[in-house]
Formats: C-alpha cells, sequence, structure tokens
C-alpha cells in the first residue's frame, strides 16, 4: 500500500506543469470557440473554416485596408487590373506575374478559371456567391474574361468571397469518383497565400507555417497555432495566463473582468452581423401593416442593447446596417410607443392577439431577448409565446412558413447592400434562402432588382435607399440591433485589423507580436 | 484463481452463444438510432449548404449525400455499406465517419480509462476505509467526499479545477490534451498517454498526463463518489458474515481478513457499477470534453446531432452499443471468475 501511494505521489509530482506555455514572440497563438469541418473553399459555407482557408489562398481581389481599419472596399490583389464592357457583362482581368503555388506551378488565368469553375460545378453553398458567372475564356496565359448572365452590381465584392479563393489546378491528381478532388482538399491545402497549412489536429489545433515567399512579402509571424476551445471561461483563463493571445467569443459577462487585466487589451468593432425578427407576413393577422408596425412600436430596442448586449451594439436603422454603403442614416427607425403600438392594434381589429415567436439556442442573447419582448408584447395586450426548438428544427419551420415569429442572425458574405436588400426582400427568395418573413412588395421588387443589375453605386443607392422607405413602413421584420465584435487580445499583439466582412477572421499576415 | 477446464469451455460456449446474440441487439440499435434520428424535422441539405443557400443548392447537396432517397432505401444503403465495414461518409467533415471515429474515439477512451483508473484507485480503498472504520471520522470524511462527488455539477467543478489548479496555482496545465507546443506522439493507439510510454518519449508522456489529470479527475467525481458508496456497503455487510468472524477467531490478520477475505466477496455490486460506469463515462463525457477542450466523442456527436449528420449519428451510436455491449459481457464473465457459485 505504501509503495502504491509513493507511485502515485510520483506520478502526480511528474505531471507538475507549473509554469505556462509561451509560444514565443514569432508564434501567435489564437484560442477560438469551434473546430472546423472542411478545407475546401468550393464548399464550406462557415466563417470559422474560412479563418484558416483564407490566409492559404490568394483572390482576384482583396479588402483594402485603410488608416489601420478595414474596409469593404475591395483593391487588386491576383488580379493586377481589370476592365469591364459598358453593359457590365463581360470582365476583363489581367494576372499579375510572379504569383507560384508552393510546388512551383504559376498562377495564371486557367488557374483562375478552373478554381471559379470547379466552385460552380461543385454547386454547394460558396457557388451561390459567385453564380452571376456564365462563361469564363483564357485569352492569353495571364488573361481572363468573364462573362456574366446578367449585370450583376455585386460581382467584384464576391471575388473577394472564400469561394472564389484560386486553387493549384493540380489538386486534381487527386480526384477520384469525379469528385473534382473535394475529398483530398478537405483536409489538405494548395493555395499560395501568405500562409501554409502544417498541421491539423481535430478539436486540438490547427498550425499555419508563413509563406517566406509571399509574393506580397513575407509575414512577420512564423507560425500561427488555432487552439480549439469550446468553452468561452477555459479560452479566457488561457488567455489571462498568456497561454493564448487572442481569444475569440469570450461571453459578453466575462469580458469587463478582462477588461480589468492590464495585459489585455479589448477591441470592440462595429460589424456587420444582425439579429432581427422575421414577421411571417403570410399569416392571418400579420399580413396586416398596421399589427407588424405595432409590433415593432412594441420592442423596447435600448433595453434588449443595454441588459443583453451589455450596451455592446447599436440598434439597426432600416435593414442595411451601418458601415456598410447603401446604409440611409436619415431612414425611418421605430422606437418603443406602447400608446402608439396600443392605437395601432385597435385600428386593425387585431386586439387581444396571440402569437407564437420561435427561437432556437443557437445564440446565447436570444432566450433573454424572447422575454424581454415577451414582456413587451405584454404591454400592448399581446400575448406573446415562446416556443424553444432545435437548430435543424427551426430552420426547416422557416423554410416552410410554419411560423408567426422567428429571431434570426444574419451577416453578409460580400459587401454589398444586395447581401441585405435583394436576400432579405425579394419575393423569388421566400424561407431559408433569404426573405424569411415571406414579404411581397411589387414596388420593392422592382427596385432592388434593378439596382441589383447596375454597376453604378450612386445609382445603385438611390434605388435602395427608395426601396427601404417603403419597406420600413411595410415593417416584415424587427430590425433590432447591429452586434459589436469584442475581440480580447494581450497587448503584445500588433497589426491586428478587424474586417466586418471577414467575421472570425484574421490578417496573420500583418500582424506581429513582440 | 484456479479454474477447472470443464468450466472454461462451458464459460467459452457462453462467451460464444453471447457473442452471436450481440448481432441482433446492434442491429436493433442501428434500426432505433436510425428512425429517430430522422424523426427530428430538419434537413441536414439545408444545414450544410449554408445559411443563405440558394434551393438548388439544396437540392443538388440533398442529392449528392442520397438524402432525396426514400428512408429505406438509405437504411438499406447503410447496412450495405456497415456490411462491408464502411460507416458512410460525414455529412459535416466530408470524411468518411470511420477516420473521423479514428481521431476521436482515442481521446474519448483515454480519457475514460484514466476516470475509470481513478475511480477504482480511489473509490475501493476509499470504501473499504470507510468500511473497517465505520462511525469514526474517516468514515464520515469519506461520506462527506462522496455525497460532494455525487451532488457536484460537472461543469462547474470543470472550471474550479481550472480556475484553481490552472489560473490561480499554475499547478497544471490548461485545457487541451497536449501543450500547443508540443508534438503529437507517434501515432500507435490514438491515446497519448500510451503512445507516449510505448515510444519511451517521457516528455510526450509528462505533458500528456499532466493534461489528462484535471479532467479523468472532474469525469471520475461522480462515479467515483457512487463506487466509495457501493464498496462501502457491500464490505459492511460482508464483514458481519460468520465467515469472517472465524478467520479472525484463527487469528488472521485483520489486513488479511479485511482484503483477501472480505474484500473478494464484496466485489460482485462493485464490478456491476464500474461496467455500467464504463459505458455511461464514455458517452456521457460531453460537458467535461467541452470545458477542457478535450477532442473526444462526446463534442462530435453533439455537433453531429445539431447539424443532423446521420452517418455520424449512426456510427457513433454503433459503437458506444458495441462497448456496453463487450463490457457487459466481460462483466457476466467476472462474475463467475470473482463467485464460483456462479456458473453458466
Amino acid at each position: 500500500m505504501k509503495r502504491l501511494l509513493r507511485v502515485a505521489l510520483c506520478l502526480l509530482l511528474a505531471c507538475y506543469a507549473g509554469q505556462s506555455v509561451w509560444a514565443g514572440t514569432e508564434t501567435l497563438v489564437v484560442g477560438v470557440s469551434s473546430d472546423i469541418h472542411t478545407l475546401d473553399p468550393g464548399v464550406s459555407s462557415d466563417n470559422y473554416d474560412w479563418r484558416q482557408i483564407y490566409p492559404c489562398y490568394d483572390r482576384l481581389v482583396r479588402y483594402k485596408v485603410m488608416d489601420g481599419k478595414g474596409s469593404t472596399e475591395v483593391e487588386p490583389s491576383a488580379a493586377e487590373s481589370w476592365e469591364v464592357s459598358p453593359d457590365g457583362l463581360i470582365w476583363t482581368f489581367r494576372i499579375r506575374e510572379g504569383i507560384t503555388f508552393a510546388d512551383g506551378t504559376k498562377l495564371d488565368a486557367e488557374a483562375v478559371r478552373f478554381s471559379l469553375q470547379r466552385t460552380l460545378d461543385i454547386g454547394k453553398g460558396p457557388a451561390d456567391n459567385i453564380g452571376a458567372i456564365d462563361v469564363m475564356r483564357v485569352i492569353d496565359p495571364m488573361t481572363l474574361e468573364i462573362t456574366l448572365k446578367n449585370p450583376y452590381g455585386p460581382f467584384l465584392q464576391t471575388l473577394a468571397t472564400n469561394g472564389a479563393s484560386i486553387i493549384n489546378p493540380k489538386i486534381m491528381q487527386h480526384a477520384k469518383d469525379n469528385d473534382l478532388a473535394q475529398a483530398w482538399l478537405a483536409g489538405n491545402m494548395d493555395g499560395s497565400g501568405p500562409f501554409r497549412m502544417v498541421e491539423w489536429l481535430r478539436g486540438q489545433r490547427f498550425v499555419l507555417e508563413a509563406n517566406k515567399d509571399y509574393w506580397g512579402g513575407a509575414p512577420a509571424l512564423d507560425r500561427v497555432i488555432i487552439r480549439f476551445m469550446p468553452e468561452s471561461a477555459d479560452r479566457r483563463m488561457a488567455l489571462e495566463r498568456g497561454d493564448i493571445d487572442i481569444a475569440e467569443n469570450v461571453l459578453i459577462d466575462q469580458i469587463p473582468a478582462l477588461e480589468q487585466n492590464p495585459e489585455i487589451s479589448v477591441e470592440r468593432h462595429a460589424s456587420q452581423l444582425v439579429e432581427y425578427v422575421y414577421i411571417n407576413t403570410q399569416k392571418d393577422k400579420l399580413k396586416d401593416k398596421q399589427v407588424r408596425q405595432a409590433l415593432s412600436y412594441a420592442v423596447d430596442y435600448q433595453g434588449i442593447i443595454d441588459f443583453v448586449l451589455q450596451g455592446n451594439g447599436v440598434q439597426m436603422r432600416g435593414p442595411v446596417p451601418l458601415g456598410m454603403w447603401g446604409h440611409k442614416p436619415d431612414v425611418f427607425q421605430y422606437t418603443r410607443d406602447v400608446d402608439k403600438a396600443k392605437a395601432l392594434l385597435k385600428d386593425a381589429g387585431a386586439e387581444g392577439l396571440e402569437l407564437t415567436l420561435i427561437y432556437s439556442e443557437r445564440r446565447p442573447s436570444w432566450e433573454q431577448i424572447a422575454t424581454i419582448m415577451q414582456a413587451n408584447f405584454a404591454q400592448i395586450g399581446v400575448k406573446l409565446n415562446l416556443q424553444l426548438l432545435a437548430n435543424p428544427t427551426l430552420r426547416d419551420q422557416v423554410d416552410k412558413g410554419d411560423f408567426e415569429l422567428c429571431l434570426g442572425a444574419w451577416s453578409p458574405d460580400f459587401a454589398d447592400p444586395y447581401m441585405f436588400m435583394n436576400f432579405w426582400f425579394d419575393s423569388g427568395l421566400w424561407g431559408l434562402p433569404g426573405n424569411r418573413s415571406f414579404y411581397q412588395n411589387e414596388q420593392v421588387d422592382a427596385l432592388i432588382r434593378e439596382a441589383a443589375a447596375k454597376a453604378d453605386v450612386a445609382e445603385r443607392t438611390r434605388l435602395y435607399h427608395q426601396a427601404q422607405d417603403v419597406i420600413m413602413e411595410d415593417a416584415p421584420y424587427i430590425f433590432l440591433y447591429q452586434v459589436q465584435t469584442i475581440v480580447p487580445l494581450h497587448k503584445n499583439v500588433h497589426g491586428y485589423v478587424f474586417n466586418p466582412m471577414l467575421e472570425s477572421m484574421y490578417n496573420f499576415e500583418s500582424i506581429t507580436k513582440n | 484463481m484456479k479454474l477447472p477446464g470443464r468450466f472454461l469451455m462451458t464459460l467459452l460456449l457462453y462467451v460464444l452463444r453471447r457473442l452471436a446474440y450481440m448481432a441482433p441487439v446492434l442491429l436493433g440499435v442501428t434500426v432505433l438510432a436510425f428512425l429517430i434520428s430522422h424523426a427530428i424535422p430538419g434537413d441536414p441539405a439545408q444545414l450544410i449548404a449554408g445559411p443563405k443557400a440558394s434551393r438548388e443548392t439544396v437540392e443538388n447537396i440533398r442529392r449528392t449525400h442520397g438524402l432525396d432517397q426514400p428512408l429505406p432505401a438509405q437504411y438499406w444503403r447503410f447496412l450495405h455499406g456497415l456490411s462491408q465495414g464502411d460507416l458512410g461518409v460525414s455529412i459535416r467533415s466530408h470524411r468518411p465517419v470511420l477516420e473521423d471515429i479514428r481521431d476521436y474515439l482515442p481521446a474519448t477512451l483515454e480519457l475514460t480509462l484514466a476516470s475509470l483508473l481513478l475511480c477504482l484507485g480511489l473509490g475501493i480503498p476509499l470504501g473499504i476505509l470507510a468500511a473497517v472504520k465505520r462511525n469514526t471520522v474517516v468514515d464520515h470524511l469519506t461520506r462527506v467526499f462522496s455525497v460532494i462527488g455525487v451532488s457536484t455539477p460537472v461543469f462547474w467543478l470543470g472550471l474550479m479545477l481550472l480556475l484553481v489548479f490552472y489560473r490561480h496555482l499554475g499547478w497544471l496545465p490548461g485545457s487541451g490534451r497536449l501543450d500547443v507546443t508540443m508534438a503529437a506522439p507517434l501515432r500507435i493507439t490514438g491515446m497519448y498517454t500510451v503512445d507516449a510510454l510505448l515510444a519511451g518519449d517521457w516528455q510526450a508522456l509528462r505533458n500528456a498526463a499532466s493534461h489528462l489529470l484535471l479532467p479523468a479527475f472532474c469525469l471520475s467525481y461522480v462515479y467515483l463518489a457512487i463506487i466509495t458508496r457501493i464498496v462501502r456497503s457491500s464490505m459492511i455487510a460482508v464483514l458481519g458474515q460468520d465467515y469472517i468472524v472465524t478467520a479472525r477467531a484463527n487469528g488472521l490478520s485483520e489486513a488479511r481478513v479485511v482484503l483477501k477475505h472480505a474484500f473478494k466477496n464484496s466485489l460482485i455490486p462493485t464490478v456491476t457499477i464500474v461496467g455500467l460506469s464504463f459505458g455511461e463515462l464514455m458517452g456521457g463525457a460531453i460537458l467535461t470534453e467541452t470545458i477542457f477542450s478535450w477532442p473526444g466523442m462526446g463534442k462530435y456527436v453533439v455537433d453531429s446531432v445539431n447539424y443532423l449528420d446521420f452517418p455520424a449519428i449512426m456510427g457513433f451510436t454503433l459503437m458506444v452499443s458495441l462497448a456496453y455491449v463487450c463490457v457487459n459481457l466481460a462483466v457476466d464473465v467476472l462474475y463467475a471468475a470473482i463467485n464460483p457459485t456462479i456458473r453458466y
């Protein structure tokens, strides 16, 4: 027995690890909340995957950084320059010389054509973003001509999305059963970006190594380690101990404590992520816009922002969020007005209304928002039943229109108001594809479709602004708030640039550590 | 212990018979798991396609994964694959489910075995001690220890362990299976401690073991408490038997009486509980795995359910049922080995 005890004690002592594990100034460690699923740019529709994929590939264009801040405008990247025909249909890209993949293969027009065509042929989520492409033609080794199905305003922006990443065509040697090398690319990468994949230990970590020969200049960091840590408190503790440099998605209630820590800075950035309530405009009383307006007047927007988000958000003003062009700063905004809401309900003959709000556990804030809305609605005489559903079930019901009210979140894939205006209000996109309030207004349809087909930003802005006035009057959604992304990081990390278009993604190529 | 040859023969036949019964049990499990997972309303194609996908894209994915086929056809396809040792391709990770299991199962197994080791290594001595020192301070202390164990929520315990031993004292490393800067040992079993031991890589062993300690304790505490209580009560029952009095009267040392004569006869209930605990530890480690960023099956399967990743759900269910059935069989065989009056 004594011997056993001694052995156990020795083992315990052997386990004693003492000091924390500091990775050094050449290695950046990021603690993130979720493991990833696939590395195939043609397959993934998930920002968490893109976080790893994006720095390993080049795209024709990239988001500009202006004064150290990420913007929604794009600039040349693998494409040196481009021209567009007057009708906006034919785009001719001149590819930059001197970009190579890891094996020395040249990045040329054919590689771009191959990559975009592959994403289109796979036909999964990313294909929708570049779905405007009709045909592509390699004019000479460094010139690619893309013809669109119809003029499409946001086209250039869609080329900055993850699905438009340029892949080495040689991956086709790994193709099996006509899968366009999907099986191989799910766990491997072959790009020309500033980083290369070294290791992916599933559920544990993902390691990237700097591509010292990168055409845009070698990154300052040698290595980036992404640690998968599902528990928020765990990420917070690791950040405080200095084991990780950046902690992602730390719960709001833990932020004030981090702000007290002199070694940590907490950055807040206006994101393009919005939360809103779909009102099913095809359901009984909800068909009446006065009822929808009444519901919009009933909600205590500021209360939700102060209490649920602890001030880390701003009320939405119209469907296009602040920071995206096309945002209309003077569009009508609903604020809490119980009397007006009651009067509207009375006019509509909808007193004593009973509604059901569905939501899932996908976002931790929803339970609280639902409860606040229940209390808000009770004050205008509307009984709100709350129904918590599993995420797949919720999505199924939303797609079928089998609901009255539903809590939702949305973030744009590319920097264009199209992501809000056309997705949310086009009557051809009812259900999950985007128009989740099953809204139909011919005037709005005409305006947003015209805006999508034009290239001139001023003209498009005018059309979108016009549509927004109609939409706010119709109140098909309750526009809650625009979320602030909170990024706690160590003070020895410099050069981090938040880009609202690249949520959960990092500019590893320009981050330094001292 | 000596076992008669004839007994071994009948035992072998019994084991073979039980193994034959396993097939219909597992088949039943697959039918149930298949029906239940498909009863959840929802469409995995929509989930994979992403939140903004068009109808054509969703339809395309549905077709690629065979989700547009009628349920019996889908089930038949699963069975057909299974008969060839193929569990299908995960909808979420786009890899064969077997490969996913190969990646995630060893972590769970390592955690489970370490927890079990802690349960037995601490639970049995504590239980014996409490029984022998019945109604003394020692007994009361173990009771308090057990009551705390049974009533402490795992997520709270896990966070407290990290807060105290990692954040404040810095005695033990934080979450994960290894330090980020350390390479994983050469894969043999996939269990880092075992692989490091086999490779003679002491640094990796030390690192992996230190990472294992907190999650293993966190996971084991409830079962540790239960085992302590079970061992105590069955020991008390046995210690009151006539043959123990006789043994003592014959002048045997107390240690010999307790450890050899009493303990062995009190083992049956303990073995039963250990068998059950093993199955539960395997399937129920999700909270511990989440808190300690332990990349095991628990987290994998919860994510799979959220994504309605049918092949992954089926693969996991099958794997855990197999473990359950095997452990139950092992427990039944152990009964016979422990107690000669039990024969099959």
